[in-house]
Order: C-alpha cells, then structure tokens, then sequence
C-alpha cells in the first residue's frame, strides 16, 4: 500500500466507476456482501463474460478483491478503496462548486453596480 | 479524447456579458481561483496561473487558452509540464459555456481528463493551502476549503 501503488489506481479509478455497468456490480456486490461473475451475471443484462471482464477491471484498481470458490472466484467490495475513489471525486466537485459560488458572487456585483439600464445613456464598457 | 468528466452548473443573476469577463479575463480569475493569473485571452496562447506568492514557495501550474467565443464559451486547458504543449492526455480541459436563462446566465463548468491525469492535479490549489500554516485566506475563501477537507479520508 505505497503512496506510488494509490496513486497508480487513482488514473484508473474514474473509468472504473465512470461505467454505469460496473456501478451496478458493485452495486449489487454492496447489497449481497458478496459474490460470483455467474450470481452478478442473473442480475444483470450482460452475459457472464462480460461480467466476468468489468471485474477484471475492478480487481485492478481494487475497488474489488477476489477469493477463489471453486472454479469461480468470489469477490467484495474494498469499501477503504471505494471511500477513497468517493472523496476523490467529492473533493473535486465541492472545489468546483466553491469557484462557480465566487463567480457568481462576483458577477452578480458587477452586475449589481452597474447603472440601470434606463440610466444607461453613455456606452457601457 | 479525454475521458472521466464532472460537470457542475448555477445559476446567475448577471448578463452573460458580465459572467464571460468573470470567468475569462485575468483579473477576474485570480480573485475565484488562483493567487495570479497571467495569460491572454486568445486561442493557443499559452500563459499560468499561480497559487500563494511566487516567491514564496508557491505554486505555477501552465494555462493554455484554448477557445474564446464571448460571450458563450471559454475553454482551457491547465497542469500540462511547464513548456509542453497542451493536448489531450497531458492537460485537464476545461469549458465554461453561458447561456442566457430567465434574465441572467446559466453557467455550466464541464471539466475532462480526469482519465489520464488523475483527481490530484484538479485540487492543486487546496493541497497548496492545506499545507499553508498561515491562516490568512479570506474567510469567503476558506470556508468552501473546509467543507471539501471533511471529505478527505
């Protein structure tokens, strides 16, 4: 669990959960606690292989971790590396949401002291 | 094609004239964004912006104008390497577009890249204050900084 390893998942991070199927997965894995490509695949409109394939990509950043179960692997949600994905995303859209608040703030003075327009007699700049 | 994308939008009560000066002239970003900003505002121009003081430890990250179509859109791209050339994959895009809504303007801010350059470089500006020992941000300031710290894990 290096700096170097968390930083490596945080470029994949978005794609990962930017898939609205791999949303559902995990999703789904939330709800059950756990589960199989072969159980995720009944609950979904995508074949087992494709399943089988959007975990791969959540194995990878670890948003899953896998235990074998027979022939199958079984996996769970790593909620620590969900968190993190989560407040990735939450600290940049609050940081957004503060600028456009400013902007606004600031926009609306401008407009705020400027002359009305019935007053409006010499050009505005 | 950049791909990972947050889109944020509010509404205004000002002319889209007077938001376009605000999110695309110098003078006005540095005063909701960075410290100093220093660019012109044609396409390809390539300028930066910077967080706390210059000489004291702060931050320049490269600006690059992209498009400038007053009073409807501003697009530009930021954290490219200092001296490259921005394009997609090195460089965060962001576009403002303004739409006149119910006598003021409706603001959408969409920002890409996110994909191949990661959250970090989106909140340079809050690691750089979150590391300033000093508190002296403006309180306006410093309050959206707090709300965003609680999420931090």
């Amino acid at each position: 669990m290096s700096a170097a390893a968390i930083d490596t998942v945080d470029d994949d991070l978005w794609s990962a959960i930017g898939d609205p199927t791999r949303r559902r997965i995990v999703d789904l894995l939330l709800t059950h606690g756990d589960g199989t490509a072969t159980t995720l695949s009944e609950q979904l409109p995508v074949t087992r292989q494709a399943v089988a394939k959007h975990l791969g990509v959540l194995d990878r950043v670890v948003l899953v971790r896998a235990t074998p179960a027979g022939r199958e692997k079984r996996y769970r949600v790593d909620e620590a590396q969900l968190a993190h994905a989560v407040a990735q995303l939450a600290s940049v859209t609050a940081a957004w949401d503060a600028r456009l608040r400013r902007i606004k703030r600031i926009a609306e003075t401008i407009q705020h002291d400027r002359p009305a327009s019935k007053r409006r007699t010499t050009s505005g700049g | 094609m950049e791909r990972g994308t947050i889109e944020r939008e509010i509404y205004i009560e000002a002319s889209p004239e007077v938001v376009f000066e605000v999110v695309s002239s110098p003078e006005h970003l540095r005063e909701w964004w960075p410290d100093e900003a220093r660019y012109e505002r044609v396409p390809g121009a390539s300028g930066e912006i910077v967080f706390g003081e210059c000489d004291a430890g702060g931050t320049v990250v490269a600006f690059t104008v992209v498009d400038v179509r007053a009073p409807h859109s501003f697009t530009f791209r930021w954290t490219h390497p200092a001296g490259e050339e921005a394009i997609a994959g090195n460089s965060l895009l962001v576009t403002f577009d303004l739409a006149p809504t119910g006598g003021g303007t409706l603001l959408r801010m969409t920002e890409s890249g996110f994909r191949e350059m990661g959250w970090e470089a989106a909140v340079l500006e809050q690691q750089y204050h979150d590391h300033l020992s000093g508190w002296d941000l403006h309180l306006s300031r410093l309050v959206p900084y707090l709300a965003t710290l609680e999420l931090q894990p």
